[in-house]
């Protein structure tokens, strides 16, 4: 009998559905791993500021690489002070309007203004600490402030400080003008201080999460995709979130320190920072009333115009600059500062550092008569005192510096102004900030004085001792010419009407008191006002407040804010009366 | 069936020469990246005290630490530093505007690595006033740099567990870019190899954890680099001595087939100067050297620029007239030890004679030094060497350049030429030693007040290894004999 035999599958035929089956498949999960892989290298990759042909514009809104370490999502950075309006308030002094924080909470419905109404109520929250909106050619404001640039950076849009948050100001001529911003003058109204501190405290707060962030976005206006709701901005936020901590953590040593008010900074406690140098140990200012005398540098931002000048003082070599003259190559200071946006040395955007650079050389401020008229019979009267008293260290005028002693550090013995500031620069700082930038390669910039073939002879440079030769080899960026003085430097004093208050830590409001002995300036002034005093020269210092905004009470008795210095004889403070008025006028000039 | 000759190679064959391709690149990549030999670059041998302070001795391969790990320690770990300042809070002498402290050499070999020189512990730092610029003599004793406090800090971090290549790599992206096959080799490789080097150190150097003895403190050390010193087993003895002052070494020379030449080191443990800066070397090696004819050129070259250069002169006004008057008193009461031909200078004194702390001639092991003098000789090296003998006491020294080899007696335990003319009781029970301020009045460092405290370390005579009695010569002369002789001291 023959056993009935199950059909047989033909293994040649099935196999080969099978396998071709399987080759399909393969072939479209790799085709969408590639889609998927390309998509992400297109989102992710890319690192791309938003950049401006016009230098002005390039120096307001261009980036110097801050983003990419410490960027802000540009939607969180409009979220922020609506999410932590607590935070604002307490950081923001009184700057803020009381009834801020029950506005924030008060939602509109969906109506068409609404968003555009959030978007105004965050930009008023960053007005309070001192940014400052320009508006467009449709006379709309801004989106971002001066001082804020923004870059495309692992596929999301972030936000950071650029050079013009400290070194832009305003200026109004009465309460009722506009205010105009004036660029390279320094930035007197932005409190710094606060700026941290409400990051540091929103980036730790319990709202700072995608529960509150999201929704807040969504009412600013933004469009997150769905790959941004879902996955990008999620992850952002943890990083912000992350970031922001351990930024409190290094930068924390400025809760202990007494506020620095508007206009000022403690650069180089920012740089002991960067080397992560511990400052748990020093006293807290608020509860112990004691400041360590070697950590409390805050000093006024300073003006940038004209480095061009201030690359040859009398001997030959270039101006000792920095308040306590510990640099005297520009290149240095500018990579210094900076670093001061948030800027890691592998991070910084050196073309468009460059941009800047060049055009800073000849930038010249703007004139005093643009605002006020200047009486030029009493200007010339003048000439001759400024000639007797203060050309020697301050340089002929506004945009020549010729003189013996410009650029050079006066020793504090002579000058006798507060310490603070001198003495947390150490030697111990002078000497690690010589392994800054080390590794970095130089790209190329026409403004750059020092590299290879460079104007400094070998003698008359300035620098370490092995720096002008150390220069030829490395060709780096890294830092060669800290060092640690023993005074203050004198500087130019090209647009000195606007770069009050005065003196480097900004304890004297006006040239009319900084002619006066210390024992007559103002113990006690109010910094942050931009409303312009023509009869001092200087900003309005005496109100405590305007429009129910409160300004910065300055107190010279405390650490670090003395006034006390550059007063006597040679420093014209027994002047008459009309000396005085005429040397002042003069000073108008510059 | 398929017979048709193939063409071609055979699959196999073409996936060999692939591989063997590859395996070559990657060999070379290796090769370049880990080890290959730059030259240091010309700067560091444009002179002779750059060149000490900054040349290599080839203590790289074996002992270096890499770069980038050299320079994210003190920010990673700043709290294992005695305070802050990064490795200046080490006391080390460091000039402005370079890259590395004094006595801290860069060179490639594949990625830069950072290792040490003789001028780590023998570069004197002072200033002449506290808003002076500080004034760096290399040869003199590193009284400043605080060694132990060095050791111990890198070993410190290795033990860290937060010492991986995670953190480490996030550190230094943070510094510099390192491209992909640099950051691979870092996290594979180099991050892991330097945490295992560094723990070995502690078995290579278990003195610097004693906890039985006080620190070392600034400018000091329990004499661990000579590579004697490290071959002996820990044992109960403990002699803290002052780095001594290298310069002017040609004052040793000594005449062939002299009967009683001089000596080196403190207690007059070796013949000649080139043995103590080899066997100096070998320490800062580790080991043996891989290229020891290179090792043998640059000890050469060390050797003789110590025997060559003079100590520094004293910076500050000498009163020529009272210094005349010291002349004679010198002659008189210090002459018979110190004079060059006092027959007695250079050589070991019987430690009854001097008295003072019998610490660091405790120290001494004739049977290690035998045994040392052995292992040098197998590795090729031919020098003098250690003496063969049982030492009797501290050698006298020279007096060359002595304003500036303040603190005094062979463990530093008198601040001052002025205190060390007192007798012991009324010398400084407590003082702090490795601030670089002067002291014209006393001729020695400024060893009291607030900044001295804040900056140095405490030296208590009580401690053990500390005590400053001995040496009580001179404590008799009036104040005016004392003045001229110290006026005249600064002559040397």
């Amino acid at each position: 009998m023959e056993e009935e035999q199950p059909p047989k599958k033909v293994p040649g035929v099935a196999g080969a559905k099978l396998r071709k089956a399987w080759a399909i498949l393969s072939a479209v999960i790799a085709l969408m791993v590639l889609l998927a892989a390309g998509y992400a290298a297109y989102r992710l990759l890319p690192n791309r500021a938003v950049s401006y042909v016009d230098i002005e514009e390039h120096f307001k809104y261009g980036s110097t690489g801050g983003e990419v370490n410490l960027g802000i999502p540009y939607w969180i950075w409009q979220a922020a002070p609506l999410v932590c309006a607590e935070s604002l308030t307490e950081v923001a002094d009184g700057r803020l309007a009381p009834d801020y924080l029950t506005r924030a909470a008060a939602y509109l419905s969906d109506a068409a203004g609404a968003a555009e109404a959030r978007r105004q109520l965050s930009r008023e929250g960053y007005k309070a600490l001192g940014l400052v909106y320009e508006h467009d050619s449709s006379g709309q404001e801004r989106d971002l402030p001066a001082g804020i640039s923004k870059r495309r950076y692992l596929g999301v849009d972030r936000v950071f400080l650029n050079c013009a948050a400290c070194h832009a100001g305003t200026v109004r001529k009465t309460p009722d003008d506009p205010a105009v911003l004036v660029l390279g003058m320094p930035a007197h109204r932005f409190n710094f201080y606060a700026f941290e501190h409400f990051f540091f405290q929103c980036a730790g707060h319990k709202r700072f999460s995608k529960r509150d962030l999201i929704p807040e976005i969504q009412a600013l206006g933004g469009d997150l995709s769905w790959i941004d709701r879902y996955g990008v901005y999620p992850a952002a936020i943890s990083r912000m979130r992350e970031r922001g901590q351990w930024l409190a953590s290094r930068l924390g040593f400025s809760y202990r320190q007494p506020q620095w008010g508007p206009g000022r900074g403690d650069s180089f406690s920012h740089a002991k920072d960067l080397l992560n140098m511990p400052w748990e140990h020093l006293p807290d200012w608020r509860t112990q009333g004691k400041v360590d005398p070697r950590s409390l540098g805050t000093a006024d931002f300073p003006s940038i115009w004209l480095q061009g000048p201030r690359r040859k003082r009398s001997d030959g070599r270039e101006m000792e600059l920095h308040w306590d003259g510990n640099n005297d190559r520009g290149k240095e200071r500018h990579l210094s500062a900076v670093i001061s946006t948030g800027v890691l040395p592998p991070s910084i955007d050196h073309q468009a550092l460059c941009r800047i650079e060049s055009w800073l050389l000849d930038f010249t401020p703007r004139n005093y008569d643009d605002f006020f008229p200047i009486d030029n019979a009493l200007a010339y009267r003048g000439a001759p005192l400024y000639r007797r008293y203060c050309a020697d260290c301050h340089g002929l005028n506004g945009h020549d510096f010729t003189g013996r002693r410009v650029g050079f550090v006066t020793p504090i013995d002579e000058i006798g102004t507060d310490r603070f500031r001198l003495d947390n620069f150490t030697e111990d700082l002078a000497v690690n900030l010589a392994t800054v930038f080390a590794g970095q390669a130089r790209q190329p910039c026409s403004a750059d004085f020092g590299a290879s073939g460079s104007q400094t002879t070998a003698g008359a440079g300035g620098g370490g001792r092995l720096a002008a030769v150390q220069a030829e080899e490395e060709n780096t960026y890294r830092w060669t010419h800290f060092h640690k003085t023993h005074g203050y430097a004198n500087l130019p004093l090209d647009g000195i009407w606007l770069r009050a208050p005065y003196l480097h830590n900004g304890s004297v409001p006006s040239l009319r008191d900084l002619l006066e002995p210390n024992n007559n300036r103002p113990a006690v002034f109010y910094r942050g006002n931009d409303v312009y005093d023509p009869q001092n020269v200087g900003f309005r210092s005496d109100l405590p407040e305007a429009d129910g905004k409160k300004f910065f009470t300055f107190d010279t008795r405390i650490p670090g804010n003395g006034n006390q210095g550059h007063e006597g004889p040679e420093y014209g403070t027994e002047l008459s009366a009309d000396k005085k008025d005429a040397l002042l006028e003069y000073l108008k000039t510059f | 069936m398929n017979d048709t000759p193939r063409s071609g190679p055979k699959p196999s064959q073409l996936l060999l020469s692939i591989l063997s391709l590859l395996a070559g690149l990657l060999g070379y990549i290796v090769w370049e990246r880990g080890f290959r030999e730059h030259p240091q670059p010309d700067w560091v041998r444009r002179d002779d005290p750059t060149r000490f302070m900054y040349g290599s001795i080839g203590a790289e391969k074996d002992a270096g630490i890499p770069y980038w790990i050299f320079y994210v320690l003190p920010r990673m770990f700043a709290e294992k530093l005695p305070g802050p300042g990064g490795y200046a809070a080490i006391g080390l002498p460091w000039e402005e505007g370079q890259e590395l402290p004094i006595g801290f050499t860069k060179k490639t070999l594949g990625f830069p690595r950072v290792a040490n020189n003789c001028a780590l512990c023998h570069t004197a730092r002072y200033r002449t006033a506290p808003d002076a610029k500080p004034v760096f003599a290399p040869l003199g004793p590193g009284h400043t740099t605080n060694i132990q406090a060095f050791l111990r800090f890198v070993i410190d971090c290795a033990k860290d567990p937060r010492f991986n290549s995670d953190n480490i790599l996030q550190e230094i992206e943070n510094v510099t870019h390192l491209d992909w096959v640099d950051t691979l080799m870092y996290r594979f490789f180099i991050i892991p190899a330097t945490k295992q080097r560094l723990l070995e150190r502690e078995s290579q150097y278990p003195s610097i954890y004693r906890t039985d003895v006080a620190d070392w403190g600034r400018g000091r050390d329990d004499i661990i680099k000579l590579f004697k010193y490290s071959l002996n087993p820990i044992d109960d003895t403990f002699g803290p001595a002052d780095f001594p002052a290298i310069w002017n070494l040609k004052k040793y020379d000594s005449t062939p087939g002299e009967r009683d030449p001089q000596r080196m080191n403190l207690a007059g443990d070796t013949w000649d100067a080139y043995s103590v800066v080899m066997d100096s070397a070998l320490g800062l090696l580790g080991g043996a050297p891989h290229d020891s004819e290179e090792l043998i050129e640059e000890v050469q070259w060390i050797t003789d620029y110590t025997k060559r250069t003079p100590p520094p002169a004293y910076p500050f006004p000498i009163d020529t007239a009272k210094a005349a008057d010291g002349q004679a008193v010198f002659d008189a009461q210090c002459a018979f030890c110190h004079a060059d031909n006092s027959g007695r200078v250079g050589r070991p004194l019987p430690l009854v004679e001097i008295g003072t702390s019998r610490g660091r001639l405790d120290r001494w092991i004739r049977n290690a030094a035998v045994r040392a003098n052995r292992a040098v000789a197998a590795m090729g090296i031919e020098r003098r060497g250690l003496v063969e003998e049982d030492l009797i006491g501290y050698k006298v020294p020279h007096l060359d350049g002595i304003w500036l080899r303040a603190p005094y007696l062979h463990n530093g335990s008198v601040p001052t030429l002025r205190d060390l003319l007192d007798p012991a009781s009324k010398r400084p029970r407590v003082f702090y030693r490795g601030y670089d301020g002067y002291d014209p009045e006393g001729i020695g460092f400024i060893a009291q007040g607030s900044e001295a405290e804040r900056i140095g370390t405490r030296h208590d005579v009580s401690k053990r290894g500390n005590a400053n009695q001995g040496h009580e010569f001179g404590t008799h002369l009036s104040g005016e004999e004392k003045s001229s002789l110290i006026e005249y001291l600064k002559t040397f």
